[in-house]
């Protein structure tokens, strides 16, 4: 039996806790103890009503003057707040008392860059846990992120090079090993929960896939109605600046449609829901839905996104920031789907949409690819990910 | 030897984590072990002495503030900081209570910290707050609203408070812990250290016997002296704030000995006041040495400002919240000193400066605060509160456990206990 520390430090919403929180139960019916530090206290809750001792993680927030358009991981890194120093020196010395209170046999890092640093400096084991955005590519310096477009090695070297003095001046000896930006991101495993043919920098060695988790858990069940041809199914954020003509197109299409759309005012939803097209303001089981889809519709989150691919049903994508354009760009690569870049005002959603349902080709190799993740089952994976991290305690 | 655990879940700038460092200085040197439990963690950069200390991240919510106006109470203040929603608090409160299982502290002493306090108690841990009062509010029903420049719908109070026990309870009621019936129970502790004097309480006059006075540490930090050079002495604590370049303009242009300290300001931005008798230092400065002679100190009107009038010293105060708005215009009505507004023009800005340095009634005033407080010296101070905590130690506490104790918990806590000096 392990004490094991399970942190999530970077990021938003509930997908990180949604990813730890089965593996941390998996851990726990294995007869090890686990504790868990979650960045936004919003989700302590979710974690410690299942009885988990759960922790805030050491904040670090983001600076004033942030970099919105980061070019590499190092830089995501800085713009989240490890370019503040005092705060990052802080952040470290956190960790630290809470690893000696607790006194971990590993920890399992989801996007908790500076929780890596600090058991890396306290000798403790780590495996890091993610769906591939939060563990940059390989490479020295660590290559851009957008490789699309023209990169000077000079300019990604100086961001590197930042983000190691910052480590450096944060946490003086004890970054001594800390010899380049690729050193900051370091751990014994890196553990993916996602397929290799949507990992963000592209299928890569050294990590193991041990595919996405995912449930229908507290998912409104719902039914397609009709017999058409068409079923789509839409996984959206109401804050899109698009949102009320997509809606408008959906509900004027020869489709049948169901929108799930978590954040939406329910009266805003009810209202929207006209004609064949039905608008649901929380999160719907998949599971009953996505065999009868023709077409996926989503940002590109890794989770959807690896649910339509697993039952065979083309995609269409609207990317609304770097790590689903990345994701969105694989699928599209694959002829699994199309996408729609962030930085493009969206496509005429009337025409785009019906010609992707209708696109013989893009389904039947939606199908054939499929067959290859014939079997694949969403519920083992926390258990695979949660051996490979007991695996690590016991070594 | 006793576990003391300093808690700050709310509020912002250098003036909690100093003051909870200053008490936790005396307290370590009787042999105290301490753990801080701080929201913002950058400040330990500036605190030499924690480095022998436990560091923790208090739970604070990510949302603060966020499409929530100025607020008008303590309730209000609440409401926007997780307290809108029942499973937030749950969520903050797990936070805390894993914490305390965890360090195991004999006392907490809350520097603006409910949610520690409501924790403090559930586990039947002993609990003292410490502030310049607005984080201590008077126990009455609804707590008072501590604005007082807007008038306020009838009910209004009534209603945020409400709305922020009935998740406070609902939060307590799933942990199977007894309700509150109001919100000022929340604040109950086994002593209130108030840390200030009824002329500058945000709340107004209370009852003498609670006022403990200013316990601003003036003797940490790098040692200087003044500048050589002319015109009066001026030292300066501020962040970066909307009126920095005019505040930066309004020195330079008159001849005057500086000391100041921009925390985390970008030194290209105070350029302007480079020269042999202006002392720009990169970090906090022992005020003590200075203050005798001191004819202005310019802060944002936290504890620094409160500390330093403790001097006789008069203020320029730029409040930066509200909290510090009320120290302003205390100090305004006090006599001691002048604050200038976020909107105020370059102009207003210039002018409160030359006031303030120009007409002898401000020091006058602040010199007969000081004198009438003489005897309440931040040493004082601390030995008395060190004293008064200790005391609670010595007795049973008075709280009573009212959640199960963990029983996951596979291993004893392995923090060193606590250590001579």
């Amino acid at each position: 039996m392990a004490r094991i520390v399970c942190a999530w430090e970077f990021g938003t919403g509930l997908g990180h806790v949604r990813r730890l929180l089965p593996i941390a139960r998996e851990l726990r019916s294995m007869g090890h103890a686990v504790s868990v530090a979650v960045r936004d206290s919003l989700y302590i809750d979710h974690s410690a009503a299942e009885g988990f001792e759960t922790f805030a993680a050491p904040l670090l927030r983001e600076p004033m003057d942030a970099n919105r358009a980061p070019i590499n991981s190092s830089d995501i890194l800085l713009s989240l707040g490890f370019s503040d120093a005092p705060a990052l020196g802080g952040v470290l010395r956190a960790w630290r008392s809470l690893f000696e209170a607790m006194q971990p046999s590993v920890l399992v890092a989801d996007y908790a860059p500076s929780a890596l640093l600090a058991a890396g400096f306290a000798g403790i084991p780590r495996a890091t846990v993610g769906s591939g955005f939060a563990l940059p590519p390989p490479g020295n310096p660590i290559p851009a992120l957008r490789p699309w477009m023209p990169n000077d090695p000079g300019v990604l070297k100086a961001v590197d090079d930042r983000l190691v003095a910052c480590v450096h001046a944060a946490a003086g000896k004890a970054a001594r090993e800390i010899h380049d930006a690729p050193a900051v991101f370091h751990a014994e495993a890196h553990i993916l929960c996602t397929f290799p043919e949507i990992d963000p920098f592209g299928a890569r060695e050294g990590v193991a896939y041990v595919g996405p988790p995912a449930s229908d858990e507290g998912g409104l069940e719902v039914r397609w109605q009709e017999d058409a041809p068409h079923r789509l199914l839409a996984y959206l954020k109401p804050e899109v600046p698009y949102f009320d003509s997509l809606l408008a197109d959906l509900s004027g299409m020869d489709a049948e449609v169901i929108a799930a759309v978590p954040g939406i005012d329910p009266a805003r939803a009810h209202a929207a829901s006209t004609g064949r097209l039905r608008v649901y303001p929380r999160s719907v089981r998949l599971e009953e839905l996505l065999p009868m889809a023709s077409l996926c519709l989503s940002h590109a989150g890794s989770g959807f996104v690896a649910r339509a691919l697993v039952a065979g049903v083309p995609m269409a994508l609207l990317p609304l920031q770097v790590e689903q354009y990345l994701i969105a760009r694989r699928v599209e690569e694959a002829g699994l789907g199309a996408l729609s870049p962030p930085h493009r005002p969206p496509p005429r959603f009337g025409e785009w949409l019906p010609r992707l349902m209708a696109s013989e080709p893009m389904r039947e190799a939606a199908r054939r690819h499929a067959a290859s993740h014939r079997g694949y089952s969403f519920a083992l994976a926390a258990r695979q990910a949660a051996e490979r991290v007991a695996a690590l305690a016991a070594r | 030897m006793a576990r003391i655990a300093f808690a700050w879940e709310l509020g912002g700038g250098l003036g909690h984590a100093m003051a909870c460092n200053a008490l936790a200085r005396e307290l370590r040197a009787r042999g105290h072990r301490i753990a801080f439990i701080f929201r913002e963690l950058a400040p330990l950069a500036y605190i030499a002495e924690c480095a022998a200390h436990d560091v923790f991240q208090a739970p604070v919510s990510l949302a603060e503030g966020a499409g929530k106006g100025m607020p008008s109470s303590i309730a209000e203040i609440l409401l926007g900081c997780g307290y809108d929603r029942a499973r937030h608090v749950s969520g903050l409160l797990a936070g805390w209570i894993s914490l305390f299982e965890r360090w195991k502290p004999d006392v907490v002493v809350s520097d603006f910290s409910p949610t520690a306090l409501a924790a403090a108690r559930l586990l039947g841990l002993r609990h003292v707050s410490q502030g310049n009062g607005f984080s201590i509010p008077p126990r009455l029903t609804p707590i008072p609203a501590f604005r007082f420049d807007e008038p306020m719908a009838p009910g209004h109070l009534e209603q945020a408070e409400a709305n922020a026990l009935a998740s406070l309870n609902s939060a307590l009621a799933r942990l199977g812990a007894p309700t509150l019936g109001s919100l000022a129970q929340l604040f109950e502790s086994d002593e209130d250290f108030l840390t200030t004097f009824p002329e500058l309480d945000s709340y107004g006059t209370r009852a003498a016997s609670g006022y403990w006075g200013p316990g601003f540490d003036v003797d940490s930090g790098d040692t200087v002296a003044w500048p050589r050079g002319e015109g009066p002495r001026i030292a300066i604590y501020l962040r970066q704030f909307r009126q920095l370049d005019a505040l930066v303009d309004a020195v330079a242009a008159s001849t005057n000995r500086v000391v100041a300290f921009f925390q985390g300001v970008e030194p290209a931005r105070t350029a302007r006041l480079a020269g042999p008798s202006r002392l720009l230092s990169p970090r906090p400065v022992r005020l003590a040495p200075l203050l005798a002679e001191c004819d202005l100190f310019v802060s944002h009107g936290g504890s620094a400002c409160i500390g330093t009038l403790l001097a006789g010293v008069p203020q320029l105060v730029f409040p930066g919240q509200y909290e510090q708005y009320i120290t302003g215009r205390r100090i305004e009505q006090l006599g001691a000193g002048t604050w200038v507004g976020s909107e105020d023009t370059a102009e207003t800005l210039a002018a409160g400066l030359s006031r303030v340095l120009g007409d002898p009634s401000y020091a006058t005033v602040a010199r007969a605060y000081a004198r009438r407080y003489s005897g309440c010296t931040p040493h004082e101070q601390a030995r008395r509160i060190v004293k008064r905590i200790e005391q609670i130690l010595a007795a049973p506490s008075r709280w009573a456990r009212s959640v199960p104790a963990r029983t996951d918990a596979i291993l004893a806590p392995t923090s060193p206990g606590p250590k001579a000096p």
